[in-house]
């Protein structure tokens, strides 16, 4: 694939249309007035997104990965330490995987 | 950093300071290693599609977004029709929408020069770690931009290392890499987990974000799930402030 403007064009489209979304609903808020009901379901968003970014993990059931989430929740209940936690999480998947697991 | 007694954040006492970005971009340290590492693995794919470094480098910098540039870039080789371009990334960046909204209670009173560059620099990752530092009493912006900046560097640093390498690099998945963005949810998961009050949200959010998953694989996964959690808690609301 060569550069053709048609490709600089749709990557500037595309850019755009990556930006309204980050832009979108941040904007969208301003003419919605923000209720304690409201901000309940917009405080309950972050736990919810991070759960669905478990869930193909979950799903596939592979055990390094499910023993490392395992093992993510304890580092980081002992610790605090999201570093320290998500850390030890990619050392079990590696040694995991080095195992053939 | 002021010293008064911990009280829950009013739209009042949001700042966007220098101590807040660099706060930012230290916390954003481990994340940046996962997103370097991303990064190569699309500039890898981008030189098997015959992308020149500028293409790659100028789709990584515009949109910002690994897997909605993987697909787009897949669509494009096929059809090189821009609408379903188009169409792909506001499919797969879908979650976005949330993301902005979920930060309206504590950007919403700033300006828009400094919002909309910080919204700009919005990934997956720093937005977590963003809400997770604001739902312990966070109130300085700044630490929104500075741990968004802080993996958009290494995003393009990853892009021009995948395209001139090419595959010469080794796969990632072996060192567990590709496992990082899981890793660091779990671990903010536990994190911002209040107890019993997030058990009907978060449950409904799983059982929705399995059987997406199972049909629709890819970019509707996460959004089903934060829309099902944030519509459990706005129906199961019972009235009282949560902090």
């Amino acid at each position: 694939m060569n550069t053709t403007p048609d490709f600089l064009l749709a990557i500037a489209a595309m850019g755009l249309a990556a930006f309204a979304c980050r832009a979108g609903g941040f904007l969208m808020m301003r003419y919605v007035p923000v209720t304690p009901r409201l901000e309940a379901a917009l405080k309950a968003i972050p736990l919810a997104v991070m759960i669905g970014i478990m869930a193909p993990v979950l799903a596939r059931g592979r055990f390094p990965e499910i023993f490392a989430l395992v093992i993510i929740a304890a580092v980081m209940r002992a610790t605090r330490s999201d570093f320290a936690a998500a850390l030890s999480g990619v050392a079990v998947v590696a040694m995991g995987r080095a195992f053939g697991l | 950093m002021n010293m008064q007694p911990p009280a829950p954040p009013t739209a009042s006492d949001v700042t966007f300071t220098r101590a807040g970005i660099v706060a930012g971009l230290i916390a954003g340290q481990t994340l940046a290693a996962g997103v370097l590492v991303y990064g190569i693995v699309f500039g890898v794919l981008a030189s098997e599609a015959k992308l020149t470094a500028l293409e790659a480098l100028l789709m990584s910098g515009s949109i910002y977004s690994g897997t909605a540039q993987m697909a787009a870039l897949q669509g494009w080789a096929h059809t090189r029709l821009l609408l379903p371009a188009i169409a792909t990334i506001l499919i797969m960046n879908a979650r976005y929408v949330l993301y902005g909204a979920a930060l309206r209670p504590w950007l919403g009173t700033l300006p828009a020069h400094v919002t909309y560059p910080t919204l700009f620099f919005l990934g997956d990752g720093n937005w977590a770690l963003s809400m997770q530092r604001r739902a312990s009493g966070e109130v300085d912006a700044g630490f929104v931009f500075g741990s968004g900046v802080v993996m958009f560097v290494p995003w393009l640093v990853g892009t021009a290392i995948g395209v001139l390498v090419g595959s010469a690099i080794p796969d990632p998945a072996r060192f567990g890499l590709d496992f990082m963005l899981v890793a660091f949810s779990m671990a903010l998961a536990v994190s911002v987990w209040r107890g019993r009050s997030d058990l009907r949200a978060a449950g409904a959010a799983l059982v929705a974000a399995l059987v997406v998953n199972n049909f629709f694989p890819g970019g509707w996964t996460i959004v089903i799930a934060g829309l099902t959690g944030a519509l459990v808690a706005y129906v199961t609301f019972d009235g009282e402030a949560r902090t």
